[in-house]
């Protein structure tokens, strides 16, 4: 599913990923652990395709990404992605957050994903009228309604208590169950209950 | 739709350029239509009395111009000239005004000015214009060593005039030591115009004759007054792009996290430079139509400020609307894709992170 061939990152000067190479596999949960400034989160982006590499290669579903020409689709029919802070956007309605990350033949999902998270009553209002653990769960929504083949999320409950933190997990898990591959990047060690394979880091490199 | 949701969700952001675009189309307007304004009301002055004009050779200014006043009889004397009649223009102190348009005329013109009030001016009398009347309730007024009794009020479209003093063009040559300033004919045919512009030139070498036409687009004046329009109409211009690009790029830099969420979904650089196009777009429009309904609105009022005598009136033209329109797309543009073409080439996720500092 994806293939981690001799990546390396740096930030100017700084390097802070060295050489790293792996692959993931379909329908994997892979957990990414690590201590803050591991380098945890800058593979994250490097593997949803959202930062370039300094070095090395990605493939995704051996297509290698440097190569995608439609990268913006790519992203958009392939990935779907959990932040920490959900960022959604603030003067659209939870519908039409939705409705902006959906493929036209997608948008026929949204009502069917809202309910199934529970928050189907929220549609019409705005992000900041809704709790934490529900804008989280809007955020998870929003990478759903695709059908993604893969699910990167980069600390997607550092700002939910542990209730919200084991629903969005729970959400996760089942996305899993349905074939999709999830890469979680976190602090949290509760998510080794749910995932099925696990590499932590150390300074930029895999322990 | 987005673009239309970003704004209203952003008031006081819209707020700004709204305000920055509004003041930049409004300076270039009025600056552009007060020049336009006082050409075309001096223009109108020349060409509506005349076909041509006869000027002190060598003088750039008819203010300074000093023509023998003579000359008029050997011009009446020539082949298809109609009519001619001579002017002094000049401006003094008048009473407790500190400037105004004297015109010192020859009788057979007098009746250019209409009365509304009095008669016709003989010597030691003035006819004020109905913008000047208004500050005169004495029966006389002093210009320069002079009192004049006032003999009458008049109206005219050209506001330099209502805002003036018309005199006999005798005792005008006596305030400003001259035989007249110019020379206006009429000629009997559009079709001997030029002829009778020839055999005036050939009575005096001391004369320049043109037809008002040509005078008009020669006369230097104009030449300055539009040269100066334009200088600062293209700096008003420079500052309101340079306001407007400024305003965006802050704009493009606070909503770079959002952006940055944009392209990590999955649109495109286009969708994103789109967007922030048809926001500044909309806002450009509706700005360059608000900054023209208050253009109006003031040139309107000029005429009626009593402080300005009439002096400063505005001409709005078509072709000036439609320049300013295009500029200000320009400006819409120039200010939106240039940032927006910059932050959509960034990496989204470190858009986001910029976006979170």
């Amino acid at each position: 599913m994806i293939k981690v061939s001799n990546i390396s990152h740096f930030y100017g000067a700084e390097q802070v990923l060295f050489d790293l190479s792996f692959e993931i596999k379909s329908g994997e949960f892979l957990f990414l652990s690590g201590e803050s400034g591991s380098g945890k989160s800058t593979l994250l982006s490097i593997l949803s395709t959202l930062l370039k590499p300094s070095n090395g290669e990605l493939l995704i579903d051996g297509e290698s990404v440097e190569k995608i020409k439609n990268i913006d689709y790519f992203r958009q029919s392939k990935i779907g992605f959990v932040f920490q802070f959900h960022y959604l956007i603030n003067y659209l309605n939870i519908y039409e957050n939705i409705a902006l990350a959906a493929l036209e033949d997608k948008k026929q999902n949204i009502d069917k994903i809202l309910g199934e998270l529970g928050i189907l009553e929220l549609a019409a209002r705005y992000p900041n009228e809704i709790s934490g653990g529900q804008r989280q769960r809007v955020a998870l929504a929003r990478a759903l309604v695709n059908e993604p083949k893969i699910i990167f999320a980069d600390e997607p409950t550092g700002s939910l208590d542990s209730k919200n933190s084991q629903i969005v997990y729970g959400l996760l898990a089942e996305a899993v169950k349905n074939g999709t591959t999830v890469v979680v990047a976190s602090h949290d060690m509760q998510i080794e209950n749910y995932a099925t394979h696990t590499i932590r880091l150390k300074d930029g490199q895999i322990l | 739709m987005i673009s239309l949701k970003a704004l209203s969700k952003n008031p006081f952001k819209s707020l700004l350029i709204f305000s920055s675009i509004t003041i930049a189309v409004m300076a270039i307007f009025l600056i552009s239509s007060v020049s336009q304004g006082v050409i075309g009301m001096y223009s109108k002055m020349i060409k509506t009395d005349g076909d041509i004009i006869i000027t002190q050779k060598g003088i750039s200014d008819t203010f300074f111009s000093n023509v023998d006043i003579a000359l008029i009889q050997k011009i009446d004397a020539l082949q298809d000239v109609a009519s001619s009649y001579a002017m002094i223009v000049g401006a003094s102190p008048i009473g407790h005004i500190p400037i105004a348009g004297i015109y010192g005329t020859t009788q057979n013109h007098m009746s250019h000015y209409k009365l509304i009030k009095g008669k016709y001016p003989k010597a030691g009398e003035v006819i004020l214009g109905a913008n000047l009347a208004k500050q005169f309730a004495t029966i006389g007024v002093n210009i320069g060593n002079k009192r004049f009794r006032i003999s009458g009020v008049f109206s005219s479209d050209i506001g330099f005039e209502e805002g003036g003093v018309v005199m006999n063009i005798e005792d005008a040559g006596e305030l400003f030591n001259r035989s007249t300033s110019f020379i206006l004919v009429t000629s009997a045919s559009p079709n001997a115009t030029e002829y009778i512009v020839k055999k005036i030139a050939e009575l005096s070498d001391e004369v320049e004759v043109k037809t008002t036409q040509n005078f008009v687009k020669e006369y230097n004046q104009f030449k300055i007054i539009e040269n100066s329009s334009l200088v600062i109409s293209t700096l008003a211009f420079a500052m309101g792009l340079m306001g407007i690009a400024s305003v965006m790029s802050m704009i493009v830099n606070s909503r770079k996290e959002e952006f940055g969420i944009m392209r990590a979904l999955g649109k495109s650089r286009l969708f994103i430079i789109k967007n922030l196009f048809f926001e500044t777009l909309i806002m450009s429009i509706s700005a360059y139509l608000f900054a023209l309904i208050l253009s109006l609105g003031i040139l309107a009022m000029l005429p009626h400020i009593e402080m300005l005598q009439g002096y400063v009136n505005g001409t709005l033209s078509l072709s000036t609307a439609l320049y300013v329109f295009a500029s200000t797309i320009f400006m819409a543009l120039f200010g939106s894709l240039i940032p927006a073409w910059i932050a959509s080439k960034t990496d989204p996720i470190l858009l986001i992170n910029q976006g979170c500092a």
